[in-house]
């Protein structure tokens, strides 16, 4: 009796046994290759560790990140910590960041340009080329940009308007990400310093920053006024100048003017309401435009989806910007009037990155195209002394690409006229003049731009915003556009519009464009 | 036909000492084979031993038993020494070094009661006393009991830790065979119903219900999962074996699916577990960390291993896998011997417990049966549970895979278990012989 229970029990422990085989079979063949390409599969991180990886220079050939091995590790090196934001780190511990991550598998060379050499490489198991990169930037004007920034919490972007090259991109606080790869314990001692400063030096506030834009966003409402004709330059609103006093009643809600201090009221169109940045007269212009009308200029300009710096298949992202409420779809509609009259001049629930505002002066700049942004000019083959510079030739180049259109050309010089006047002219010299490069010795050269100070709430000081592009004159391509914000600045003409001016003015002094 | 069976591993040790050696400095030098030469001895030694002791047991036991050791010292030896070890004589003793000091006290006690216990009395008729001192083995773990990585499974007699559950899994084998053997005879044939419901007869509920009992208390008490479902599966195990009722192991699985459903929902450390089960890779870095680390381990492996000593047990310094020497060194086993050598070991393990059923079929009275079934399942669930959790197929739970894993409690015990099994093989071989007929 017992003897039969045993022999039916070593069945059944037999049965239960053959599961382990069964599972490891899965584990260990049917499954492996899923298991060994998780990025989290040590194997591959230890690949990595001792994989080399291309260096990245700025337009001129000067070295910004590298990687040397030592020990058996790659340990990579940063030498300038106003990219940090722009290249990101690549570390084994911490993930990568930026262009670093974005370009990563060209850095790296687990792609390879050339499909025939990347499938030889697969076929052979050979270890793949790392491959170079050089940027758009310019790093004398990135550094320019970053000492103008100083200690101040907040980001300049400027891009060439024609090409949608990125000529300077800078978010403050930085950090240096060097001490980020080889040894891991260093490595999270260097992160937590990092991670425990304050003003969140890992944000980067040019791609990832949300700000309420206040007036540099009226040159977005006028300009889509213009090219839908809802406006003319010469518009004027005849209730405008008592509303300026009293206040602009939409659907029951009274709209206040801010504080125009020394200036009287009076019927102003296009030129003259930007120059003291009425937010009566631009309350008009959106509701004249209206809110369907709104949202599309808004999404021809760029905004309400996310976009990328470089291609879509390999980019840095950028936050979506709105002018309404977020949703996963884009920008929603305006509950009401009152939304779209205080959004047309830049308040409201409207939010948008620095990038996007730059972009905004840039499609001014261009003609009314939005051009495309990117930041990585070309990839070369990996130059074995990275300290003497990229090699010669490059294997393949990148540009940004035509651009789709936001505005008529006509729209787009009609604003230029206004942005013009808004830094330049009797009245908007007191308010932007700061951003004109005239002031930092460049001469022969107008200026347009648009300060703005947005309104945080009570108790906060507002962000100190300025947005620009130079030459200005009618008919001469932009050589840059840009966009400043200071967090916490103030108004736009204090902080923000002086450190426009004086990067496109040093910009112009660095290519010979200006005297 | 001992010693030609014991020659395998007499080849096969150094060997793989030298290679896992040559592959980790690129040279041999012949300090670490001074291990590897002392478990072969110790092997021979058991066999001259058993000879000398005029052992007529069964003589595939130490051979097997040897292999399955030789594949732990060889992996526990390529592994860095320092992870674990004691401190000795004021000697620090590396991780390998300990290990084949258990081997060595281990082999010493399975000599002792192949020797010794070759009558049954002092087991047979004290059932309910070594059942009472299993109990109060527990209630003193319970009490005081110290808690290593969150399960409280260890006792500590100044210096000196031994893990009591290994020596009440003894116990509990003991008391059950005693107790079914002697009910068996008493009533074969008689159910209680209630309504519809068969449920078993008295004499087998209340233990049924006492050792469920027990078993939940262990699970909340000292949050040991594995050595809960283990102690529960030799007795329901030892149960069907003694009534032949699968019924009766359905009722009980169905208390312990119904036990474990109420632990999930009440206690956080078992949750935890059956979580990382059904997806380790919702935490990959937290939780499901050893689980998600064993598997690569296994992806890695893959058909024929990575070869002995060239796996990826180390990252910057760390073991990926902390429980490696333990609760994982199957994982370990597949990575480097890759599916044929994990199949390998799971197959001698199989060839154990066959041994050990053939054993018990063999034995002259019940109880001797019963005994050698509940010690051989014992081996073999041990192994099934840390298998099968190591591969995801059950929840895993921190239970050791019998000669292989580190550990000295664990692997006293389960010579302890070999060298039972040798004294009932050697009784019922004598006792045939007497009757003038081969086993």
């Amino acid at each position: 009796m017992i003897a039969t229970n045993i022999r039916r029990l070593s069945l059944y422990l037999l049965l239960a046994f053959a599961s382990v085989p069964g599972a490891l079979t899965w584990w260990q063949v049917l499954d492996a290759q899923q298991l060994a390409t998780r990025q989290d599969n040590p194997q591959v991180i230890a690949a990595h560790r001792s994989l080399p990886r291309g260096s990245i220079f700025d337009a001129r050939g000067q070295l910004l990140a590298s990687s040397a091995v030592v020990d058996g590790i790659s340990q990579r090196s940063y030498t300038d910590p106003a990219f940090t934001h722009l290249i990101g780190y690549a570390s084994l511990r911490f993930g990568a960041t930026g262009v670093e991550r974005a370009w990563d598998d060209l850095l790296t060379g687990r792609t390879d340009p050339n499909p025939l050499r990347e499938l030889l490489n697969d076929i052979l198991a050979r270890q793949p080329d790392p491959h170079d990169l050089t940027l758009t930037i310019d790093r004398r004007l990135q550094d320019f940009a970053a000492a103008q920034l100083g200690s101040n919490v907040g980001a300049v972007v400027a891009i060439d308007p024609a090409t949608g090259a990125i000529l300077a991109m800078v978010s403050s606080p930085t950090y240096d990400a060097t001490g980020f790869s080889g040894d891991p314990d260093l490595a999270q001692a260097a992160w937590d310093t990092v991670a425990g400063a304050p003003s969140n030096p890992f944000l980067d506030r040019g791609r990832q920053g949300h700000y309420v834009p206040g007036s540099i966003l009226k040159v977005l409402t006028a300009a889509a006024a213009l090219d839908a004709g809802a406006i003319t330059p010469q518009t004027t609103f005849p209730d405008q100048p008592q509303q300026e006093v009293d206040g602009f009643v939409v659907s029951g809600f009274t709209i206040r003017e801010h504080d125009l201090g020394s200036v009287k009221p009076a019927l102003w169109a296009l030129s003259p309401a930007l120059q003291v940045s009425s937010n009566i007269f631009f309350a008009h212009v959106g509701l004249e435009l209206g809110a369907n009308r709104y949202l599309d200029y808004a999404r021809r300009f760029g905004l309400c989806s996310g976009l990328r710096i470089g291609s879509d298949a390999r980019g840095l992202p950028v936050d979506p910007s709105y002018v309404s409420a977020r949703t996963d779809a884009g920008c929603a509609p305006f509950v009401d009037d009152v939304e779209l009259a205080s959004a047309a001049f830049g308040q409201a629930r409207v939010s948008v990155t620095p990038m996007q505002m730059a972009l905004l002066a840039a499609t001014i700049a261009n003609d009314g195209l939005v051009p495309h942004p990117f930041v990585v000019r070309d990839l070369r083959s990996h130059a074995v002394n990275p300290a003497n510079g990229p090699v010669a030739t490059a294997l393949e180049t990148y540009a940004g690409g035509g651009g789709s259109r936001a505005v008529s050309s006509q729209a787009a010089a009609q604003m230029r006229s206004a942005m013009v006047d808004a830094v330049d002219g009797p009245i908007g010299r007191h308010y932007a003049g700061a951003g004109a490069v005239s002031r930092y010795g460049v001469s022969g050269v107008l200026t347009a731009g648009k300060t703005g100070t947005a309104e945080r709430g009570p108790g906060l000081a507002p962000h100190s915003w300025f947005i620009g592009f130079a030459p200005a004159q009618q008919g001469v391509v932009p050589s840059i556009a840009i966009a400043v914000i200071v967090e916490g600045g103030g108004t736009g003409s204090g902080h923000a519009a002086p450190i426009g001016g004086a990067v496109m003015a040093e910009w112009l002094k660095l290519t010979g464009a200006g005297g | 036909m001992e010693l030609r069976l014991l020659l395998p591993l007499v080849i096969l040790v150094p060997l793989g000492f030298a290679v896992t050696h040559i592959a980790q400095t690129g040279a041999l030098d012949p300090g670490p084979l001074s291990v590897a030469i002392g478990y072969v001895g110790l092997m021979l030694a058991a066999h001259i031993a058993l000879r000398l002791t005029g052992n007529q047991g069964d003589q595939l036991l130490l051979p097997v038993v040897g292999t399955i050791g030789g594949v732990g010292i060889v992996m526990l030896n390529r592994l860095p020494q320092d992870l674990l070890g004691t401190d000795a004589f004021g000697v620090r003793l590396g991780m390998a070094t300990t290990q084949l000091l258990w081997f060595g006290v281990g082999i010493g006690a399975m000599l002792l009661i192949a020797a010794r216990f070759r009558d049954d009395g002092v087991l047979r008729h004290y059932k309910y006393t070594w059942a009472l001192a299993g109990t109060l083995l527990l209630v003193v773990t319970f009490l005081f009991g110290r808690e290593v990585n969150g399960a409280r499974l260890w006792i500590f007699v100044g210096p000196l830790g031994f893990q009591p559950g290994e020596a009440i899994k003894i116990v509990l084998v003991v008391f059950i065979a005693g107790y079914l053997a002697e009910k068996r005879a008493v009533l074969s044939e008689a159910s209680a119903r209630i309504g519809p419901i068969k449920i078993p007869p008295l004499p087998y509920l209340l233990p049924m219900v006492a050792i469920f009992v027990m078993v939940m208390l262990i699970v909340v008490v000292s949050r040991d999962l594995g050595t809960a479902l283990l102690f529960f599966g030799i007795f329901l195990t030892m149960l069907f074996v003694a009534t032949g009722r699968r019924s009766y192991v359905l009722l009980g699985l169905i208390l312990f699916v119904a036990g474990s459903f109420v632990a999930y929902n009440l206690f956080g450390h078992v949750r935890v577990r059956v979580d990382n089960w059904i997806d380790p890779f919702v935490d990959p870095s937290g939780t499901g960390y050893q689980t998600v680390q064993a598997l690569y381990a296994f992806g890695r492996g893959g058909l024929f291993g990575e070869g002995l000593g060239q796996g990826l047990p180390m990252i910057s310094g760390r073991l990926p896998i902390p429980a490696l020497p333990t609760d994982f060194i199957f994982a370990a086993v597949a990575e480097e011997l890759g599916l044929i050598g994990a199949v390998a070991l799971l197959a001698l393990v199989m060839v154990l417990v066959f041994r050990g059923l053939r054993t018990a079929m063999l034995a002259r009275d019940d109880f001797s049966s019963m005994l050698a079934v509940g010690l051989t399942v014992s081996l073999g669930l041990q192994t099934l549970i840390i298998a099968a959790g190591n591969v995801k197929l059950v929840p895993l739970t921190g239970i050791t895979f019998p000669f292989v894993s580190y550990g000295g409690s664990s692997l006293l015990a389960c010579f302890v278990v070999i060298g039972l099994l040798l004294a009932i093989s050697h009784r019922s071989a004598v006792d045939a012989a007497l009757e003038g007929r081969g086993p």
